[in-house]
């Protein structure tokens, strides 16, 4: 198909880019841009790893066309750590373990932070529930939902 | 003792910035300039002959570089084992026939993923369909179609037998006369999968040296490089396998692929980089999975609980492949004998061949079903004996210095400890049995208890794991290891053990991991011996390290060796304040005075030293593994009597791990595994119809999910130590304790309900079904 001339702002930077309009976003921001960060485990919506967050919230970058994310901001894993300085959640995933093989880690820890923009002092269930479509096969959640804990008290 | 500053502590891994900034680069997430993608195509039949193959079609295709068939390969075969006994059977690409849905027949380069899906659409393949069989006891009759010949030394009229073991003692007949009770039960195993995240991938790029560059997703370099090298008829030099961060393996990532040979043929063919990345309907339609295996279980105990005599039958569907079934076959021989005395046992394991998917270990490899049954059965005769499940397992437990009838000595064995605190830190006997007093009630709780035990790494290639460290000019340190980290925090214990050897911080290391061209060979991490074989050879490399480091800062500072000691990248005499030289004065002073000598200490390791192979998959004979890790576990249920659904609430392990070198990481591990263990006890399973693979997707095979959290608490007891200089004993953590946690929910379950499912998953049906059978009145 012929590509379409499209601009997105991603972690705070403009892009303008020559996509073919049945290009997923998350094919745009893995090949066109090379943020990696985000990634597929099923190309279908089931597992959370292709997480990104538009206007804050998250969304399956793998269901969305790049194109529809046009005028939004975008915001991937690589987007977090402001000035070399690691976000809080990102700070909590290294010290509580919730990181194994780190394949689900960057949409988990997005999603996790749009729980926290939303609702800054969710309670367990809240943040369980808020993480279901987000699947991780090394930890059993266990250090993924003390860490969002932590991150949510402030802790460091 | 020195008190330890590293080994021991709850350091955060190393590779945690990377991965929770998105800068961790996966084999998927891999790119070369000038690269092609890859498509394989399969066979849509379970067993067939292939007539003809015609790619005209597909390489006249625009953006089509290569198409390669089975007659572009060498037509050599490969196989997860590949032992005189059990031969390679597997061809990297079909030849002349197929043998399940999902067989590589095809395979296109070309210039993206999707032409090359088009393409695939342009190869006409004529195939013959032949009688397929599905089902190990339908294709072990004589009349069954012929997979492939049944192995030449059964001497059983059994087809498509791809393998057996055979293996006991004493005398079981009699020990059944002289049993008090004797019980005969039956229980299935489902076909379950790994269900990793980052899917098959590999990115293959042959270059104008002739060398061949690889990067898999993988449990391990040296492996992935000798079958490579093999099946393409290269020297093993002249390829190398390249570290790529992993995204979960479980088991499922070990031998060669079909999608590895063929995007490194491809890659040979037309001179580029070739990469190809299964889709995840791929990776359930035709991946391995793991071992469906169905367990006959017969056992004699005395009236107060003591076993006497265990007859074992185990069969294994393996599907078209041996793949690993003729391990588990042998393995499962391992998983009964090792956590209870038995004075008399024979066991007979089959493997047997189906026109099904291959199969391939999955974390535990047979322990969780073997398990499930042995820990079944002992909570029934216990029951019927009138004894409490934690007395009959104390009765039976294996003990400190038992040795096992392979000749192993279990050495350190914390069993009995196990079970003792799992039991009294979950107020097991005050829980279990009180189903009378639940009657009417709509939820109920029940406690069950599982024990288990694992090898702690074995022999198989490359049998051996080595390691380098070497001082940089600044002090630093930078470790050279094989080892791959699949998520399992390889890297981070190898640093504590470099950084307490060396009195260097965890971020003074640099580690080089994982490349067959420039870092040591290692056994790789599938074997369940990666902290202690890898472990000890990296302890070894930064022990020889400080040694020259000492030996150089003795003469500088007019001391003994022995009287130094180093911490901060300073090596300082005992007890005498200031007289110290840093690390970095310590490299100039042995560069200029020791011939240019930089430090670089080198270590290597091998478990069962004086073994030469690992033992008989055939007989069980010979020595399996140094070192055995044991558990209890305690799992708590509440069942809903109305709907049959179960819900894990509490799972407790208390395990001998040996020591932990990082208990967070120990944690992790076990929470992996309780949570892997619910959704292999309560739902997952793999659905085929005739060898058509059902379940294909997230949706149709679910995993637990954040909101099936349990809530999972941990007991270390501790047998093992570790001390500065000499090899230490550790033992596994990362694949026992799924199957004593899949016991102890179906004990749990049977504590609620009084139904004992003794065929996994435990579904809702199975227990409502049970309820009815049993007269239960619905409520």
């Amino acid at each position: 198909m012929k590509k379409q001339l499209i601009e997105l702002r991603v972690n705070g930077e403009s892009f303008e880019l020559a996509v073919e309009p049945q290009k997923t976003l998350l094919e745009v921001v893995r090949e066109d841009l090379g943020l990696t960060g985000a990634k597929e485990a099923c190309g279908t919506g089931e597992c959370g790893a292709c997480t990104v967050l538009i206007d804050g919230k998250p969304i399956l970058s793998c269901l969305t066309l790049a194109i529809e994310a046009q005028g939004k901001e975008i915001t991937t894993i690589e987007g977090l750590a402001k000035a070399g300085e690691l976000h809080p959640l990102q700070k909590a995933f290294i010290r509580y373990g919730a990181i194994q093989c780190g394949y689900c880690t960057s949409g988990m820890i997005l999603n996790a932070k749009s729980i926290l923009d939303e609702n800054p002092k969710p309670s367990r269930d809240e943040i369980l529930k808020g993480l279901e479509g987000n699947l991780c096969r090394c930890t059993g959640y266990n250090k993924i939902l003390e860490a969002v804990m932590a991150a949510s008290t402030g802790e460091d | 003792m020195e008190e330890l500053s590293y080994v021991g502590k709850s350091v955060p891994r190393k590779d945690g910035v990377e991965k929770a900034t998105g800068r961790a680069l996966y084999t998927v997430d891999m790119v070369l300039p000038g690269m092609l993608w890859g498509k394989i195509l399969r066979s849509p039949y379970p067993h067939a002959k292939i007539l003809r193959i015609d790619a005209s079609r597909a390489e006249r295709l625009p953006g089509v570089k290569a198409v390669i068939t089975g007659k572009d390969t060498l037509g050599i075969k490969h196989g997860f084992v590949e032992t005189p006994r059990y031969p390679p059977d597997q061809y990297p690409l079909a030849m002349d026939r197929v043998r399940y849905i999902g067989e590589e027949v095809a395979a296109v380069a070309a210039i993206d993923e999707y032409v090359a899906e088009e393409a695939l659409n342009l190869i006409q393949v004529d195939y013959e369909e032949l009688p397929a069989v599905f089902d190990p006891e339908e294709a072990m009759k004589p009349e069954a179609p012929e997979i492939h010949p049944s192995h030449p030394k059964v001497k059983e009229p059994y087809k498509n037998i791809g393998g057996k073991t055979e293996s006991g003692w004493g005398n079981v007949e009699k020990g059944f006369d002289e049993s008090y009770l004797v019980r005969e039960d039956r229980f299935e195993g489902q076909l379950r999968t790994h269900c990793y995240m980052e899917p098959q991938a590999t990115l293959a790029s042959f270059d104008l040296s002739g060398k061949l560059n690889v990067w898999t997703s993988s449990q391990g370099p040296f492996i992935k490089r000798a079958k490579l090298a093999t099946t393409l008829g290269l020297p093993f030099s002249n390829v190398r396998v390249l570290k790529a961060y992993v995204g979960g393996a479980y088991g499922g990532k070990i031998d060669l692929f079909s999608h590895e040979f063929c995007a490194s043929l491809l890659s040979i063919k037309v001179q580029r980089p070739v990469k190809i990345v299964c889709t995840r309907e791929e990776v359930f339609e035709s991946a391995r999975h793991g071992q469906p295996i169905f367990v006959e279980l017969k056992t004699g105990v005395k009236k107060d609980g003591t076993l006497v005599a265990q007859q074992i039958r185990v069969v294994n569907n393996s599907g078209a492949y041996r793949g690993s079934g003729v391990v588990v076959i042998f393995l499962c021989w391992g998983f009964v004998m090792l956590c209870y005395r038995i004075p008399n046992l024979k066991y007979k394991g089959y493997s047997i061949y189906t026109n099904n998917p291959v199969r391939a270990p999955q974390r535990g490899h047979g322990a969780p079903n073997l398990r499930f049954a042995v820990e079944s059965q002992m909570d029934t005769m216990a029951e019927e004996l009138g004894i409490d499940p934690v007395e009959i397992r104390l009765k039976n437990a294996r003990q400190k210095g038992d040795i096992l009838p392979n000749e192993d000595s279990v050495r350190n064995c914390g069993l009995v400890e196990c079970i003792e605190r799992a039991a009294e830190a979950t107020r097991f006997k005050e829980i279990y049995g009180k189903r009378k007093s639940q009657e009417g009630q709509r939820i109920r709780r029940g406690i069950g208890m599982g024990v288990s035990s694992y090898f702690s790494g074995s022999l198989i290639y490359p049998n051996t794991s080595a390691a380098i460290v070497k001082l940089n000019d600044d002090g630093t340190v930078s470790l050279l290891t094989g080892a791959l980290d699949i998520g399992q925090g390889a890297e981070t214990i190898l640093c504590q053990i470099v950084a307490e050897e060396l009195g260097v911080s965890m971020d003074d290391i640099r580690v080089v991991a994982a490349d067959t061209e420039t870092t040591p060979v290692d056994i790789g991490a599938w074997i369940s011996g990666g902290a202690y074989v890898s472990g000890n050879a990296v302890k070894m490399a930064a022990s020889d390290a400080r040694r020259q480091l000492f030996e150089v800062a003795a003469q500088e500072l007019e001391a003994n060796p022995e009287d130094l000691i180093a911490k901060n990248r300073e090596i300082s005499v005992k007890g005498i304040p200031g007289r110290s030289i840093s690390f970095t004065q310590a490299v100039a002073s042995s560069i200029s005075k020791r011939r240019g000598n930089p430090i670089i200490g080198q270590g290597h390791f091998r478990t069962m030293k004086d073994m030469p192979a690992h033992p008989s998959l055939a007989t069980t004979k010979g020595r399996w593994s140094d070192n055995y890790a044991f558990d209890a576990q305690v799992a708590e249920v509440d069942v809903d009597m109305e709907t049959g659904q179960v819900k894990l609430v509490k799972a407790t392990t208390a395990h001998d791990c040996g020591f932990p070198i990082n208990p967070l990481l120990v944690e992790g591990q076990i929470d992996g595994q309780v949570s892997m263990a619910q959704g292999h006890a309560l739902w997952e399973e793999v659905l085929m119809k005739e060898g058509k693979t059902l379940t294909t997707s997230f949706l149709d095979y679910k995993i637990p999910c954040a909101k099936d959290l349990v809530e999972s608490h941990y007991i270390d007891v501790i047998t093992e130590r570790y001390e500065k200089d000499t090899p230490y004993r550790t033992k596994e953590v990362g694949e026992g304790y799924v199957s004593g946690m899949v016991a102890a929910i179906a004990n749990a379950v049977y504590d609620a309900t009084g139904v004992r499912v003794k065929t996994f998953p435990i579904l809702p049906e199975k227990i409502l079904m049970g309820l009815k059978e049993k007269g239960d009145k619905p409520r």
